[in-house]
């Protein structure tokens, strides 16, 4: 990573949380139709980078063993598996399809 | 027990533990194979403080999209920590030091068992316990990916590129059980998939961020059709 990105994100990060706690938590307190949106964020932003890894190479859309990957882990995320059962599971289809 | 305060067991621990090792194996991994130096790797995931961020930053790297359009993709995917603090800090003993050092540690399992404590002392002790064993895996973790990331070789074909999704999936899982945050992460991803092949690298992940109405209006069609 570049210097300028780690510097970059080191505010951002801290400062969302800083933030978060300090300011934004009081406001919302006081409406909750704004921090029900704002909770929702993470979901919609954190998607859209699942779907950057998954099933994208640079700018073009692919469908690779990657995706099998994802569909099982899919799976055991909604059937409420731990956390390493569901990154071996993902990693193992993958590579496995790969070895084929 | 009918009013449950929920607190982490020794096995509990032992089980976050292992999977924040894991996390900061393969994010440490996953840098070194991106072309970053051991210390770079360390010194990033050391004082950066989410691995969201860092995955956001590299799948647009990856992608051929500019420093700035991957820090900006890594500052939007940080949202869930502010949102994260503005649960938890309210619950917290008054006085500013105590409640910024537990708001820049804020993640995803610490939190969610604080604010089911009952009162704020309890609140702010099961935070630092819980804290604490996720950082007894994670700092272990990074320091053997670190140490291990030359010799893994071709992360590709052990299945590592598929990873980190899977692990992002399972991190925002409870986010997603919910209807409106269902429909908001459906949006988002179907934004991305929309604008990768049209837009520059790095658009996707930040325009996703306006799924969010789609889950806001969920929301309110629900509410309108249950009076």
């Amino acid at each position: 990573m570049t210097t300028r990105a780690i510097i970059a994100l080191v505010v951002a990060v801290w400062g969302q949380r800083l933030l978060g706690g300090f300011v934004v938590g009081p406001v919302l307190a006081r409406r909750s139709a704004l921090a029900q949106a704002v909770g929702l964020i993470p979901a919609a932003v954190v998607m859209a980078v699942i779907i950057q890894l998954s099933v994208a190479d640079g700018r073009t859309l692919v469908v690779d063993e990657r995706l099998a990957g994802m569909a099982v882990a899919g799976v055991l995320v909604w059937r409420r598996a731990p956390f390493l059962a569901v990154v071996l599971a993902a990693a193992l289809t993958t590579a496995g399809l790969r070895a084929i | 027990m009918t009013d449950e305060q929920p607190r982490l067991g020794l096995a509990d621990s032992a089980a976050l533990a292992l999977t924040f090792f894991s996390l900061g194996v393969t994010l440490q991994v996953l840098l070194i194979d991106r072309g970053a130096s051991l210390w770079n790797a360390l010194t990033a995931t050391t004082v950066i403080w989410s691995a969201t961020s860092q995955f956001a930053y590299l799948a647009v790297r990856d992608a051929g999209g500019g420093d700035w359009a991957a820090i900006i993709a890594g500052a939007v995917a940080a949202s869930r920590f502010g949102i994260l603090a503005t649960a938890l800090v309210p619950r917290l003993p008054a006085g500013t030091i105590r409640r910024a050092l537990a708001s820049v540690n804020a993640f995803d399992p610490n939190v969610a068992i604080a604010v089911q404590q009952r009162d704020e002392r309890s609140v702010e002790r099961e935070f630092w316990r819980v804290t604490a064993a996720m950082f007894g895996g994670w700092f272990p973790g990074i320091i053997v990916g670190t140490l291990i990331g030359n010799v893994v070789g071709d992360i590709d074909r052990l299945g590592l590129d598929a990873v980190f999704p899977a692990a992002l999936l399972s991190i925002i899982a409870g986010l997603l059980r919910t209807g409106e945050g269902f429909a908001a992460g459906v949006a988002g991803a179907l934004i991305c998939l929309a604008l990768i092949p049209i837009a520059p690298a790095g658009v996707p992940i930040i325009l996703s961020m306006f799924g969010v109405g789609v889950g806001v209006l969920c929301t309110r069609r629900q509410r309108g059709s249950r009076p």
